[in-house]
């Protein structure tokens, strides 16, 4: 199964955070005017000071004088958090946005305090909480259809992804979010829809004539991608995704010999490109150029020794050179490697995630 | 203090993770659209004549709204098989239980429904000895002792069973006292007579999916092993004890002698098997053994010709699908359906997959082939019985298959968009290049949705066309009678050995028809623990003789025969030299 992943997914969180915490509320503001209040207020000097040691004893002085006091609760767990002590963080978090259920920040804080815990679906949980404050957030939308990805919950990646994309359609990369996430819960009907309109919007976008392209294929409709696989060649010669994409899929037409030219140019742009390493070795295979499939797959190996695929290709052309003394090596060695590393070769289910 | 300095500490956290597999095997695989239709018509409608003939068993495995354990939802096998020698198919049923069992005398059994003709279907299971109950899940047939008659392996969670064919309508159990009734615990799910040191007896062999055992076995939900989809099912098979496969050698005394060291099959480890298929997938003379494995590879054992096996699966390319994904694999089928004399395979798998067609490349190694040849556009299905089988005569094999989903919880809930029961698919060979989806042309048969297991092949009513029977989790069986109006011609042979097994079981049949070449095989076992008519079937297209016969008998020995006329029976015994024609 040949998949095309965002190219440039990681812009996301960057810019996402950067916007979520730059408009996160002064802490000062949510101070009372108590003893508490009074306490908090010191310990945020003496934080903004460099102090956050003795900052963080005023507002656990001030919490002992109010154990319910937001800004309290979400300064310390803030500290810890910029810590990394994010053990420390969670109770704080959670007890701040049980003492202020409106806060945007406490919940989105809490959620990310989770996620670093490893607690996907709290952080997701946070995160909707988050979101029922702030329903135009879309940046956090994006944050949350990757967590959703991650967590497999595919269809709610779909949906949050998509609502992401009607508040700003003008944004590309939102488009890209909205079609993987499609993909992966498996709607490719209304993923060839949305990437028809995305196409339409940004016509002279490599990313987005090759999303096109991919989804056609998927309908049968090959000849209708090849032109636009073409043109995404045209438009973006760096990107490696339609070289691959159309390498691949002249291997698994037995096209071996069209599919070595876009394969090796796909190799040339992303000299890490598994796949396309894999995919080329197999069009050696097809052609019986076993010389050569056993260079493309030693170039697999010394790319990536954990990874079971190039050994179990190396198996089978040892078998057909009726070397079964090798072939039997390598097979063991994928067999091996495949234990010890089953991500690599293992499937993912979606689900739907639990309420 | 809410400063640019926790931005590595956000961006970690939110980069994409790598991601494990829950329960099942599968590839989350996407439908791959067809290439454009063909236009031709299809001529093979099926309709469902299990009840107006007379099978009237509505079949019982574990529970119908939901399954605790994995023991309720394999479901069985069954068999076309000619016990009583009236050259009509009868059809023999395996059946399953309940964890909650039965009061005395209510407890379900196999049936067998003797073939009466115009008459339907009769049955006999009381009369023929045949009437056990338990968890029941594979069946082979073959004539061991090679006297004359057709007899059973029936496979169980629990002891197995060898029903001996006395000839006369019945059948004697002697698995204990011939040394085949395995463990008492033991999970048997495939299994299939072989000759496998061509000695001209059956020898057989015995996949079992798993070590099961109800006091050990986790509850559903218990662990990652349990869900689907993040719905809590029954566990498994993962994270549940391997099986095993049995080779149990034909002494010719009326003993079996248990040959899994000595002969290797032991040698491999660590699967769940299911479907054994037994032929001669390397073209050496010597019978070699395909295992379609769940959530593990599947293994081809490699007559070694001196007693002893050898797993290639890896090597020859039927262990994996392209990509190096172990599969969830059920059931296979064996045919030759590019017409180039070898035999090649497709087998079913879990949901979310797509089938392999493993294309055998003049026997020295597979190529699964299944996108490029049209068979990757409904993944969604969970797939089991399967077969090649020509249903339109045009002189190439169609594919059949039959699905259904493991866990009848799906009907219950909204959130996952799969059902129990699923719909059977047809696929129509396009001269050996690709296969078309034609289940919507295929008759109101195929508008059934049933969830299927076993599927069981042949020509029941003898009119010249391939039919099918089908067992159904918790609903009655179906027999899709082929109603064919191609006027297509075709051909029939029954095979019998004199110094090979009787029932020339292993034996591979080559005719030549026009410009045309097919190939089949004599087969025990093959779709989903199933056995299907002995006798070889080809359709001829507009042929109306076959030119010739060539017959590599299972002792390695090859005879030709001459050309014979279409549209009849034919007996081809060994050392003979010609065919006979049959009533």
């Amino acid at each position: 199964m040949t998949r095309a992943w965002p190219r440039k997914a990681d812009r996301y969180s960057v810019a996402v955070l950067a916007g979520i915490l730059a408009a996160a509320a002064p802490v000062a503001a949510l101070a009372q005017a108590s003893d508490a209040a009074a306490l908090t207020d010191r310990g945020l000097a003496l934080a903004q000071g460099g102090q956050p040691q003795e900052a963080a004893k005023l507002w656990r002085q001030a919490l002992e004088a109010s154990p319910d006091y937001f800004p309290a609760l979400f300064n310390l767990g803030y500290m810890h958090f910029s810590a990394g002590q994010f053990e420390q963080a969670a109770p704080l978090l959670a007890r701040a946005t049980a003492a202020n259920p409106d806060d945007f920040n406490a919940h989105y804080l809490r959620g990310v305090v989770a996620q670093k815990l490893g607690q996907g679906n709290e952080a997701l949980r946070a995160w909707r909480n988050a979101l029922d404050l702030r329903p135009d957030h879309f940046q956090l939308m994006q944050i949350m259809a990757v967590e959703y990805g991650k967590g497999r919950y595919h269809r709610e990646a779909a949906e949050i992804a998509g609502r992401a994309l009607r508040l700003q359609p003008g944004i590309e990369d939102l488009h890209y979010m909205a079609i993987h996430a499609l993909r992966e819960a498996g709607n490719l009907s209304e993923g060839l829809g949305l990437a028809t309109q995305t196409a339409k919007r940004f016509p002279n976008s490599a990313r987005a004539n090759f999303e096109l392209a991919w989804h056609l294929q998927k309908d049968g409709r090959f000849d209708e991608a090849l032109p636009l696989i073409r043109r995404a060649m045209e438009l973006d010669p760096s990107y490696e995704e339609p070289h691959f994409f159309y390498g691949d899929w002249l291997v698994k037409q037995a096209r071996h010999g069209d599919a070595l030219v876009p394969l090796q140019r796909a190799i040339e742009l992303r000299a890490d490109y598994m796949p396309a390493r894999i995919a080329l070795a197999r069009a050696h295979i097809g052609l019986k150029d076993w010389e050569a499939a056993l260079d493309a797959l030693d170039a697999a190996v010394q790319l990536e020794p954990r990874h079971p695929q190039p050994h179990l290709l190396l198996s089978q052309v040892h078998f057909r050179l009726r070397d079964r003394a090798k072939a039997r090596e390598e097979k063991e060695l994928s067999l091996k490697l495949r234990r010890q590393n089953p991500a690599f070769l293992e499937a993912v289910q979606s689900r739907p995630f639990p309420d | 203090m809410r400063g640019l300095s926790l931005l590595p500490l956000c961006l970690a956290a939110l980069l994409p993770g790598t991601l494990r597999a829950q329960g099942v095997a599968s590839s989350n695989a996407q439908p791959v659209r067809a290439l454009q239709a063909s236009g031709l018509p299809w001529h093979a409608s099926f309709s469902d004549a299990a009840g107006e003939l007379g099978l009237d068993l509505e079949f019982t495995y574990g529970g119908t709204e939901a399954k605790r354990y994995i023991i309720e939802s394999n479901g069985s096998g069954l068999a076309l098989v000619d016990y009583d020698g009236d050259s009509r198919l009868d059809a023999f049923l395996v059946n399953g239980s309940r964890l909650e069992g039965f009061s005395d005398g209510d407890a379900p059994s196999n049936r067998l429904y003797r073939n009466a003709g115009e008459d339907g279907f009769e049955d006999v299971t009381a009369s023929s000895g045949l009437g056990r109950s338990g968890w029941g899940s594979a069946v082979c047939a073959g004539d061991f002792d090679n006297s004359g008659t057709t007899d059973l392996f029936v496979a169980y969670w629990g002891p197995d069973a060898l029903y001996r064919n006395n000839g006369d309508g019945t059948f004697s159990e002697i698995a204990a006292e011939t040394g085949v009734a395995g463990l008492p615990q033991q999970w048997s799910s495939g299994c299939t007579f072989v000759d496998y040191d061509r000695d001209g007896l059956l020898d057989l062999l015995v996949t079992q999916y798993q070590q099961f055992d109800l006091e050990t076995a986790p509850p559903p939900g218990k662990t990652s092993n349990c869900e689907w989809k993040g719905m809590p099912v029954y566990c498994g098979p993962r994270g549940l004890p391997f099986g095993n496969v049995t080779l149990y050698r034909n002494l010719g005394d009326g003993q079996f002698e248990d040959v899994s060291e000595s002969s290797g099959v032991r040698d491999v480890r660590d699967y769940y098997a299911f479907t054994a298929a037994a032929a001669d997938f390397d073209g050496d003379g010597w019978q070699d053994i395909y295992i379609a494995c769940d959530s593990t590879p599947s293994i081809l054992f490699l007559n070694n010709g001196d007693g002893t096996f050898t797993d290639y699966a890896t090597e020859a390319g039927v262990a994996f699908n392209e990509h190096g994904f172990e599969q969830g694999g059920m059931g296979v089928g064996v045919g030759d359906f590019d017409g180039d004399g070898w035999l090649d395979l497709v087998k079913t798998n879990f949901a979310d997959d797509y089938p392999n067609l493993y294309r055998n490349n003049e026997g020295l190694y597979f190529e699964d082939i299944c996108v490029r040849a049209g068979l990757a556009s409904n993944p969604q299905y969970v797939g089991w019985g399967v077969e090649f089988v020509d249903l339109d005569n045009d002189g190439w094999q169609d594919i059949f298959q039959v699905n259904g989903h493991v866990y009848p919880e799906l009907d219950h809930q909204t959130k996952i968009s799969e059902t129990f029961v699923q719909s059977n698919l047809v696929y129509r060979n396009l001269a050996g290049e690709r296969f078309e989806d034609v289940t919507a042309l295929a008759g109101p048969g195929l508008a059934q949705i049933r969830s299927s297991r076993g599927a069981a092949f042949g020509d029941f009513d003898n009119d010249g066309d391939l039919d099918v029977l089908v067992m159904n989790m918790s609903a009655p069986v179906s027999l899709l009678r082929n109603d064919l109006s191609a006027g297509h011609h075709w051909v029939r042979f029954r095979l019998q050995g004199t110094r090979s097994n009787h029932s020339a079981i292993g034996a591979l049949v080559t005719i030549k028809a026009g410009e045309s070449s097919q190939s089949r095989a004599v087969m025990s076992q093959s779709s989903y623990v199933s056995h299907n008519d002995l006798r070889v079937h080809f359709g001829l297209g507009q042929a109306a003789t076959v030119d010739s016969i060539l017959v590599r008998w299972p002792t390695g020995a090859e005879e030709t025969f001459p050309g014979v006329e279409a549209d009849a029976d034919w007996l081809l015994v060994e050392g003979s030299g010609a065919a006979k024609a049959q009533p």
